[in-house]
């Protein structure tokens, strides 16, 4: 597939906003999602290489890449009134129940690229793990959250951003 | 639908008591016994941090100024009979009392849709004597207090 470019004017930078992060699960037999990143002022995604570099005699670098292990934090991560995500965290944390923690879909969307109509650029990653880090701070109960993400991706674009959008798979031609 | 801001401060301020029994005005200084001014100090602005959805925490912020006849008697040291400037003061405190209260309540100024409260709080835990005017009848003493609006702007964010 050719690649798409940024729908930004030439030089114009690309808003936070548009690079968006999606947690999905699924709750009573239904599919739930939401936003991640809500407060948050600063999250980025760390792809956490695995970096081999050797040296051939006449002094020449091999640099391989193994494998990435991306992980996104969230913190501060608030617990807020309506966070669909936070209850459902804050339920799997009273009863220790580590082993669904690794029962989520993450999409990462990038709303820089593609548009309205013909959607916008999306990666799924199934199987993913979010973990609650801590519990407490200052005046807001902070519960910050790290996304891990598995690397089993299907590309794709979403129709729309909000929580009820189609994600609908690359073809390959 | 969002509303505007002035007007929502002045329905929630109408709650209160010691606004409810003066005459308010707005950007506006009637320097008469017993009557309260909102008078808007500083635009809406950013004041702090915006997010990765795009939402935006904002201040806006406003003065109330209250005027008070006051009086030239001394503090009457028998502790039975209770000073009128104590008392007009006292009265003024109910207003950043009342806030307090509110705060606790989660009663918030309603900016409409888009916009979500943090606090509404005073900058000091009382009012401030800005000045006296001898040269009035009554004489009259002029109180003020700032208060903050903490909001959340979602106007912005990029998620339906």
């Amino acid at each position: 597939m050719a690649v798409k470019q940024f729908n930004l004017a030439s030089k114009q930078r690309a808003e936070r906003k548009l690079l968006i992060t999606v947690a999905e699960w699924t709750e009573d037999g239904s599919q739930v999602r939401e936003i991640l990143g809500t407060r948050t002022p600063d999250s980025s995604i760390e792809y956490n290489p695995n970096i081999e570099t050797s040296t051939d005699i006449l002094g020449i670098n091999y640099t391989d890449i193994n494998n990435t292990q991306p992980q996104q934090d969230f913190d501060p991560y608030l617990v807020l009134g309506g966070s669909k995500l936070g209850a459902k965290l804050n339920d799997i944390r009273r009863r220790n129940a580590l082993s669904e923690l690794n029962q989520f879909t993450v999409y990462i969307i990038t709303a820089f690229v593609g548009n309205a109509t013909d959607g916008y650029e999306a990666e799924r990653h199934s199987n993913c793990t979010i973990t609650y880090n801590s519990i407490g701070g200052e005046s807001n109960v902070n519960f910050p959250i790290s996304v891990y993400f598995s690397n089993e991706i299907t590309t794709g674009t979403v129709n729309e951003l909000k929580d009820d959008f189609v994600f609908t798979e690359d073809v390959s031609v | 639908m969002a509303r505007d801001k002035n007007e929502a401060i002045i329905q929630y301020l109408l709650q209160c008591q010691q606004i409810q029994n003066s005459p308010l005005y707005f950007n506006f200084v009637n320097a008469k016994d017993n009557t309260n001014q909102i008078l808007t100090t500083a635009e809406d602005s950013i004041f702090g941090e915006t997010y990765v959805d795009g939402s935006t925490l904002r201040r806006y912020t406003f003065t109330i100024v209250t005027f008070q006849s006051i009086t030239e008697n001394a503090v009457v040291k028998d502790g039975q009979h209770p000073n009128e400037n104590v008392e007009d003061l006292q009265s003024f405190q109910s207003l950043i009392d009342w806030i307090a209260e509110q705060s606790n309540k989660h009663n918030y100024p309603d900016f409409g849709d888009g916009y979500i409260i943090d606090d509404v709080s005073t900058t000091t835990a009382m009012p401030r004597l800005d000045g006296v005017n001898t040269e009035v009848t009554p004489q009259l003493a002029m109180y003020s207090v700032d208060i903050v609006i903490d909001y959340l702007d979602i106007t912005n964010t990029v998620w339906l």
